[in-house]
């Protein structure tokens, strides 16, 4: 053991000095056969033994054993020559000029041959020269330590490479317009709807009707929910048919129009009149209770997209983008005109009032009108009170709100997608959301501080929001099978029918009416126990289908 | 109490979930931001409490998410102690950045009360600070000229379970030490898992 560190130097001492004499080829060929003698000794051993010695002399007497200095007898000579330049650490020095004296050698320790291989790059380039010979695993180790790899862990990558990005920069503008129709991310829950956390709002329908033929046309209104008799009005093709929500009879109101098809339909606020739009631009009035035809105001050119009622003028809304006012009780209906749009006028809303009058149109443009008729000459026209342009898509969505008569929500089409919420009185816009895609129809809440928005492809869906916040409150996607196109709010409040193209109508309870204790709650449920829940009298009849999975067609 | 404590608690299953979930949106932060995808590919989502883009890429997607549920299984394994997400020139397949996340176990020492479960909103806030770093970091990163493509590395341990095929042994894309520079990043932690970010990328004068 203790000839060990001798020895190695001794060779060493050689060997640099073969290197030193002018590298002769004769004293270079002696150097391994010389070392030869060491070989038994491995490599974990030495190291073992000697831990003190730092790692240069491992390196040299391998050099020294494998005739590495003979390889590359010049190229680590010039290394000698860069690396010695930082003078090596004083401890090591000494240690080996004592056992140097002791073997009386004539070497001289100022000799550039003095390779002070510590730094790990060297010898790892010395191994790579040379490897017929493996690294014994201690000398790894520390390679691989010196290397920061850590050795007994796999680096792994996915035998796939990651898609290329799919498309070149000049499909940039189509992919633009394709964006609105693009599936927005879907909603963490297994039931792809979301809703409040403080209060239950069911994203199940509580009843389904079949419409067989509703036509699947953005621009037409087809459903109207009466606030006076609860009948819901539901227009399929050239037919309109009358359902009666207390119990749930179906009647058609008259034998259905041929060539044509009903685009429109709206309750007078008494609930006794139904107004129809046709396709060929006649305005139909209709006795509900009787179920005839009282007259038919002709003189559109284009298909009249929308209706409203206030009292006694029925306002259409048309193709060539004027609106008239229709005064049901005179011969010469047409008593107003208002011209305001330059496309097809396909939203229409009076505010409960009658003093104010909201359009949209297919032109992105909402207006709101003065409601005043005053005296009616013939060619009256009035002016838009407020005109605005903030929407980039065809407005159908607008609803004034029921608590605050100065507010007006108007939602736009897909390329905008945006609700905005209007001040009628100073013209401001109040608040504006993004939603995820086409705004179909709106409603406020009666009894919250809260609408309801409905959505066409892609998500096809029911949204809540807040206000004044206009934080989504729930979201139910996927509502129809295809666009949500048409809705009513039911007398009550409390719930929404909603119309799509996938011909069927579907009523949602999403605003429960708030009740204001516990106990009164239980005794309220007990005596609506027949299933006339909270007023609505949405019972359905208890023949045609009690069950809230229920199905019956509407013809 | 015992049932609030049960529902604070946070598991190691749910801690892979967290981690992996971060790994998603942190991951697609930085393909937005180093542009390595259209940036009209992405769009915005909640999360976090802020937006954050999120790609539309269907074929990216799948893609992620295949890388994403096995980094998510070794996790649970606790096999895996690194992701690297490599930036890398797509022709010449240079490494120009390495954006390093280091998974660390936290586990409590030996005969010490484990440390308070930390509220779920502590850990979004630091999952938020990390996003935004990573967004703030555009501003002094080398401007990449050239179109890049990325590969991600998963770091395990030689006894990691290894579905066959799927994922092969590679070189670890290593920037020369001459040449990068390194910034360390915000770090953040689960009761079990804790992330610690870092970024290296190449700079030559």
């Amino acid at each position: 053991m203790a000839a060990t560190p001798k020895t190695p130097a001794r060779s060493r001492a050689r060997s640099d000095a073969a290197n030193n004499l002018a590298n002769t080829f004769s004293n270079l060929n002696l150097s391994p056969t010389k070392g030869s003698s060491y070989k038994p000794s491995p490599n974990p051993f030495m190291t073992a033994t000697t831990p003190k010695r730092p790692p240069v002399n491992d390196s040299l007497q391998r050099q020294a054993q494998e005739g590495i200095a003979k390889k590359g007898g010049l190229e680590s000579r010039l290394n000698v020559v860069t690396i010695v330049q930082p003078p090596p650490s004083q401890t090591t020095t000494q240690a080996k000029q004592i056992k140097r004296s002791k073997s009386s050698s004539s070497v001289t320790r100022s000799d550039r041959f003095i390779t002070t291989r510590d730094d790990p790059t060297s010898t790892l380039a010395q191994s790579q020269r040379n490897p017929s010979r493996p690294a014994s695993p201690d000398h790894t180790a520390r390679l691989a330590d010196a290397a920061g790899v850590n050795a007994n862990r796999r680096i792994l990558c996915y035998h796939e490479q990651p898609p290329a990005p799919t498309t070149d920069a000049s499909l940039n503008p189509a992919r633009e317009y394709a964006r609105p129709l693009l599936r927005p991310a879907s909603l963490p829950t297994s039931t792809g709807a979301q809703t409040n956390k403080s209060r239950k709002i069911p994203t199940q329908p509580e009843r389904i009707l079949d419409a067989p033929g509703m036509v699947d046309d953005f621009y037409l209104n087809l459903l109207s929910w009466s606030k006076a008799t609860n009948t819901l009005s539901v227009a399929l093709e050239g037919a309109t048919y009358i359902w009666n929500a207390d119990n749930g009879n179906v009647t058609q109101l008259g034998s259905g129009l041929e060539g044509t098809y009903v685009s429109s339909v709206d309750f007078s606020n008494d609930g006794m009149f139904l107004g129809v739009g046709t396709g060929e631009g006649d305005v139909e009035l209709w006795d509900v209770e009787t179920g005839a035809k009282l007259r038919t105001m002709s003189g559109r050119q284009g298909q009249v997209a929308t209706l409203a009622w206030n009292e006694h003028i029925l306002t259409s809304g048309c193709g060539d983008g004027s609106i008239w006012h229709h005064d049901v009780r005179m011969p010469r209906h047409k008593v107003m005109e208002l011209l305001g749009h330059t496309g097809e006028v396909c939203g229409l809303k009076w505010r409960v009032d009658g003093e104010l009058l909201a359009s949209g149109g297919n032109d992105n443009v909402v207006n709101i009108w003065d409601g005043r008729v005053g005296d009616v000459v013939e060619g009256a026209r009035g002016a838009a009170k407020w005109t605005k342009r903030n929407h980039t898509a065809a407005v159908k969505a607008i609803a004034w709100c029921t608590w605050n008569p100065s507010l007006l929500a108007s939602g736009g089409g897909t390329n905008d997608a945006t609700i905005n919420i209007w001040n009628s009185t100073t013209g401001a816009r109040l608040h504006t959301t993004h939603t995820p895609s086409q705004v179909t129809s709106l409603h406020w809440s009666p009894h919250r501080k809260e609408l309801i928005s409905t959505h066409g492809y892609p998500t096809n869906s029911l949204m809540i929001h807040s206000y004044p916040s206009m934080e989504t409150v729930a979201e139910i996607r996927d509502a129809h099978d295809s666009r949500v196109l048409f809705s009513a709010l039911s007398p009550a409040g409390d719930v929404v029918c909603t119309g799509a193209g996938d011909d069927v109508l579907k009523f949602w309870r999403v605003w429960e009416k708030e009740v204001v204790s516990g106990a009164r709650k239980k005794k309220e449920v007990k005596e609506s126990g027949q299933g006339n829940l909270m007023g609505t009298g949405l019972t359905g009849g208890v023949k045609s289908g009690s069950t809230k999975t229920g199905r019956m067609a509407i013809r | 109490m015992s049932k609030q404590a049960a529902k604070q608690a946070i598991t190691l299953k749910g801690s892979s979930a967290l981690v992996t979930e971060f790994f998603k949106y942190g991951i697609n932060t930085i393909l937005f931001q180093r542009e390595v995808y259209p940036s009209d590919d992405f769009h915005m989502v909640k999360k976090y409490g802020q937006t954050v883009l999120v790609t539309q890429d269907l074929a990216l997607e799948n893609y992620l998410e295949r890388v994403l549920s096995q980094v998510q299984k070794w996790l649970l394994e606790r096999s895996v102690t690194q992701l690297v997400l490599a930036i890398i020139s797509k022709e010449t397949r240079t490494p120009l950045e390495r954006w390093v996340f280091d998974i660390k176990l936290v586990e409590p020492a030996e005969g010490e009360a484990p440390a308070a479960q930390k509220p779920d909103t502590e850990i979004q806030s630091e999952i938020r600070a990390i996003l935004k770093q990573i967004v703030s970091m555009v501003t002094y990163l080398p401007v990449i000229h050239e179109p890049t493509a990325f590969n991600i590395l998963a770091y395990t341990s030689d006894s990691a379970d290894i579905p066959a095929g799927e994922w092969v042994d590679t070189d670890p894309l290593a920037i020369e030490a001459s040449k990068s520079q390194q910034v360390k990043m915000r770090s953040f932690s689960t009761d079990v898992h804790r992330i610690e970010a870092m970024v290296a990328y190449r700079y030559e004068e």
